[in-house]
């Protein structure tokens, strides 16, 4: 276990029962926090996810550093708050527990906005159910792409954040401390895609054709559950029920993973892709998800997909050199990044007299 | 081509599908139904509701998807919806109510990953206020029914529980209102109500199963509406409330809780006590009835509550006023006759629509027996399929009938249905498109025979054509209902051949067959589906066999099973022919049942016959018919069980003058004058009305 060091309270307020990135998001931050002062979990029993378990990345972390988490605590008092993800209220009619902190951060994770304009969630009620239950010298919300801060500007515009609150003019980018995988020498003609089964995560099936052909030597999709229910069969796929294979697995099958999602929805942060180049593939997606990483993701449309493909392997050194390249940009999101960042965000709290 | 999807796959969210379904399609919109999506459940009402709409979708044919009950919309849905592929141009809504915000932008968002559009939201909690029931998957807007006015008393609609049926009292009371001239009642029930009436001695009461007919076809008839029980009975009833409203008819709200008027909805509020119903009916709504939906259709709830505002915020066309328009095609009359065990019902058809020639677009739907004796009398004839026990469902021929029947019928035609059994087709088309519809009924049923289920669904009809018999004590007295009429016997006629043409035409019958004779004798005693006659047939070849220059055909409908071991005989010839009365009158006797058909014919062309009535259950009472004739020495009689009675009459027709005596008495009696003109006429005055 490791020794919880004295400084400044770190209080984490969230739901642990979030699957997917937010989960493995905050566990990979906490790591990096607790080195800065006293971690305090404080778990919220929202409506949204009543029945389900802690997830068990979170569990894991939270069990290394000795946290215990405190569970709907009537108050929550600390230098600065984190409450990650507001969307986990959206089922509650109030936050029980009262916050006292100096800088209160809501994580927005979630995409305020959807493609198109319409709302991902109610942010007004969620914001506003936080915003009733908290007394902060300051009020943060911190996005964690540029895409998600677009998102935000634009909810926020058009809506308004309760007042008093403010953006955070850094991103709290999600720490992608993966182990870099060395890209093939000889890449093959082999495509696949990872994601949750939401249909929210993937494109019309049009779209899925054009990204997955018969003429492909292999298109493995991981997380195809809604695919499996349909009646077309498509036998040039392979496809792999969510969690049925292995991520590592998964990603020895392929050379180049491919990502659409549906057109009305969007990564917030595409946690996933930066998987995907650590693991040392090509990784392409639409234009907008692929500018959170800045050339690092081969930004397409579905009708480029083959060609960029065919480009590739045509000049299997330009293949290696763009992953490298992509892995030395996703260094950006490193623990190490993570730490400046929240070091300063920290530094900036404290300095506030209370 | 409009898409309607529930949020949920539920047997309610379906029902209400239906319901929605119906209620555009009125309005002129263009709907579908994807029939990849049936619950495991679908009881029989709900499909003939859906047959007219379910297709399997290809999704370029779909241009809108309204997603109903959106508040809740499970996966299964979601699955749905992503495999139509929709095009960029295709509109979708989700439809719903929901109680919080975040309702709405989840219902919105799923539905939006689904189908890959953003679908435009309908919140019905502020489109459609005050509903009459908040958790309706249907929207439940007020759509003008096309009103069926028929200037009879108005037409009273109360529902009531099923429970309600445990009071002793209750069925009483409704059968003294049932008898008052003020109206014509009709009682609805849910669950096994309807069948717990026609068990008891009120089973003349008039009873509606709750899904039986559609709430918009119910609020086409009706002119009131009385609601009892707790509160407002479930999604249709509340679809057929707001429907009648809004056609000017007046609700009565009789529950335990005034749930209509909690709403705001413009009713009347009635007392609970279904004893004290009749009074205030007539002595407050009956006196008012024009001002209570007068008030109704102007009220503002009722106005905020009108298909119209849905349709505004779905983007629909509104139409102008009223129902969806109707072709400016003539008038058609559609004859359908049963094919029953013969093809006696359509040879009636056929002679009533030969007296309607020259009245606009007359046509037929049979079923493939009858299509060749159509379609030779020169009718267009829309074929139905037969019932087949490989159908997975008994009545699955009956839903392509009904189908068929909806596209070929527009609101104002006249449908001809002659038959003993209304099918669900005929009693739902009727009803769905307003039509001028008339039975063809013939009478002299059997003692016990129950006729409770088949008059059930006489009142949809304008009138029920009885076509008489040829002797009065067979027409029955008591049948003497609202819109019962007597025409005389609907008899084909064919001209007498003289002397010269009866020789003339043996000999060419003699010369086909290859058979000499000097007398020829008819046998007609049916194709074996009601009453095996093999035996008869059998001892007349027998009998007949012995005699010289004797021809004896076996005459049967083209397609009727003949029996074995009758092609032996030297005398006996098959014969599968239509024209079974030019043969009868060149015979020198005929053999036959007593059918309605071949009776009249062989009597009114004086024929001499033997009747040896058919016996079935299901069949009208052809031994009084025949023992009427035979009592006035018009023709034989003999029982089927009777083999050498019916050997002794045989020879005294063909061996006496008792054939030439029948030919007398009947050349002077006096038979009443066919009905085939009066009953065209009386088809032809519904349209005139």
């Amino acid at each position: 276990m490791t020794p919880m060091p004295a400084g400044p309270r770190i209080a984490y307020v969230l739901d642990p029962r979030f699957p997917g990135g937010t989960s493995s998001g905050v566990a990979e931050e906490l790591k990096v926090t607790a080195r800065f002062g006293q971690v305090a979990v404080h778990a919220i029993g929202s409506r949204m996810f009543g029945g389900r378990e802690v997830a068990p990345q979170l569990a894991g972390v939270l069990e290394d550093l000795g946290v215990t988490p405190v569970w709907d605590a009537p108050v929550i008092g600390a230098d600065i708050v984190i409450l990650h993800n507001p969307v986990f209220l959206k089922f509650d009619a109030a936050l029980q527990s009262r916050i006292v902190t100096r800088h209160l951060i809501v994580v927005a994770q979630e995409n305020f906005l959807r493609p198109g304009g319409a709302e991902g969630f109610d942010v007004a009620h969620c914001m506003g159910l936080i915003d009733r239950a908290s007394l902060a010298l300051r009020k943060s919300v911190a996005p964690v792409s540029g895409h998600n801060r677009a998102t935000v500007a634009a909810w926020h515009q058009r809506f308004g954040l309760p007042p008093g609150w403010g953006v955070l003019p850094e991103d709290w980018f999600h720490i992608c401390d993966f182990a870099f995988l060395p890209p093939t020498a000889a890449p093959r003609d082999q495509r696949g895609r990872l994601s949750r089964p939401g249909l929210e995560k993937f494109p019309p099936r049009a779209v899925m054709d054009l990204c997955f052909p018969p003429h492909a030597e292999a298109n493995v999709i991981l997380g195809a559950d809604p695919l499996l229910t349909e009646d077309t069969v498509r036998p040039h796929w392979t496809l792999h029920p969510f969690r049925s294979l292995e991520v590592d697995a998964f990603f020895r099958l392929i050379d180049f993973m491919v990502y659409f999602t549906a057109p009305t929805w969007q990564e917030s942060f595409g946690r996933v892709l930066a998987e995907g180049i650590a693991a040392g593939k090509v990784v392409i997606a639409d234009p907008a998800t692929a500018e959170s990483f800045d050339g690092a993701v081969v930004s397409a449309r579905p009708e480029e997909v083959d060609a960029i493909i065919r480009s590739f392997l045509a000049a299997p050194e330009r293949y290696r050199d763009h992953v490298l390249n992509a892995q030395s940009a996703i260094t950006r999101f490193s623990s190490e990044a993570f730490a400046a960042r929240f070091g300063g965000i920290l530094e900036g709290t404290l300095k506030v007299a209370a | 081509m409009i898409l309607i999807e529930s949020g949920e796959r539920t047997e309610k969210s379906f029902d209400a599908k239906l319901v929605f379904a119906r209620q555009l399609a009125s309005r002129g919109h263009r709907v579908v139904l994807d029939d990849r999506v049936l619950p495991e459940r679908l009881d029989r009402n709900q499909k003939y509701e859906a047959a007219a709409f379910l297709a399997t979708l290809d999704g370029a044919a779909i241009s809108r998807v309204l997603v109903i009950g959106a508040e809740a919309v499970s996966q299964e849905t979601m699955l749905a919806l992503r495999g139509f592929d929709l095009a960029p141009e295709v509109s979708v809504a989700a439809i719903g109510r929901f109680p919080q915000r975040q309702a709405a932008i989840g219902a919105q968002a799923k539905i939006a990953y689904a189908t890959g559009h953003e679908p435009t939201l309908v919140d019905l909690s502020t489109l459609l206020p005050q509903p009459l029931l908040a958790d309706a998957v249907l929207p439940l807007a007020a759509v003008p029914a096309r009103r069926v006015e028929d200037g009879g008393p108005p037409r009273l609609f109360i529902f009531l529980a099923q429970e309600t049926l445990d009071n002793p009292q209750v069925l009483p009371v409704l059968a003294a209102m049932d008898q008052l001239p003020d109206w014509r009642l009709n009682l609805i029930l849910p669950g096994r109500g309807k069948e717990l009436i026609k068990a008891t001695r009120y089973d003349r009461l008039r009873v509606l199963g709750y899904s039986e007919v559609p709430p918009a076809t119910i609020a086409a008839l009706a002119d009131i509406a009385v609601f009892f029980g707790d509160g407002v009975p479930g999604e249709r009833m509340a679809a057929f409330a707001l429907d009648l409203m809004r056609s000017g008819g007046a609700v009565v709200d009789c529950t335990a809780t005034g749930a209509f008027q909690a709403s705001g909805a413009p009713v009347v509020r009635g007392g609970e006590d279904l004893a004290a119903l009749a009074d205030h009916l007539l002595h407050t709504v009956l006196v008012n009835r024009q001002e209570i939906g007068r008030r109704a259709q102007e009220s503002r709830w009722l106005t905020a509550n009108g298909i119209e505002n849905l349709e505004r915020a779905l983007g629909l066309p509104v139409p102008v006023a009223g129902p969806a328009p109707v072709t400016d095609r003539p008038t058609r009359t559609v004859f359908l006759p049963t094919n029953g065990v013969g093809l006696g019902h359509a040879r009636r058809c056929t002679l009533v629509a030969e007296e309607m020639a020259g009245s606009g677009d007359i046509a037929f739907a049979a079923f493939p027996s009858c299509v060749p004796m159509i379609v030779e009398k020169g009718f267009d004839c829309l074929p139905l399929v037969q019932k087949s026990p490989d159908h997975d469902d008994e009545f699955a021929n009956d839903l392509i009938t009904y189908l068929r029947l909806d596209r070929s019928l527009r609101p104002g035609d006249r449908l001809v249905f002659d038959g003993g059994y209304v099918f669900d087709s005929i009693h739902r088309v009727i009803l769905d498109k307003g039509l001028d519809a008339t039975w063809l009924r013939r009478g002299l049923p059997q003692p016990n025979q129950n006729a409770s289920a088949t008059l059930d669904r006489e009142p949809v009809f304008r009138q029920v054509i009885v076509p008489t018999e040829a002797f009065d004590e067979l027409n029955a007295v008591g049948e003497m209902g609202r819109a019962i009429r007597h025409v005389g016997p609907i008899v084909q006629r064919l001209a007498a051949p003289d002397a010269a043409e009866r020789t003339r035409r043996r000999k060419a019958l003699s010369d086909r067959l290859g058979h000499a004779f000097d007398q020829l004798v008819i046998t007609m005693l049916g194709g074996g589906v009601a009453s095996d006659r093999a035996a008869q047939m059998q001892a007349l070849a027998a009998l007949l066999d012995d005699r010289k220059r004797c021809l004896h055909l076996i005459v049967v409908w083209p397609g009727a099973v003949v029996p074995p071991g009758l092609n032996g005989w030297r005398n006996t010839r098959v014969v599968q022919t239509r024209r079974a009365l030019s043969l009868c009158q060149i015979a020198d006797l005929t053999v036959s049942a007593a059918g309605y058909n071949s009776f009249h014919e062989l009597l009114y062309h004086g024929l001499p016959a033997i009747f040896v009535p058919q016996v079935a259950s299901f069949l009208d009472d052809q031994d009084r018919r025949a023992r009427a004739a035979a009592d006035r020495g018009l023709a034989g009689r003999v029982k089927a069980q009777d083999l050498l009675v019916l050997e002794r009459e045989v020879t005294a027709f063909l061996d006496t003058d008792k054939a030439d005596g029948i030919r007398a008495a009947l050349a002077a009696a006096t038979l009443p004058t066919p009905g085939n003109a009066r009953a065209a006429a009386l088809i032809r005055e519904g349209t005139a009305q």
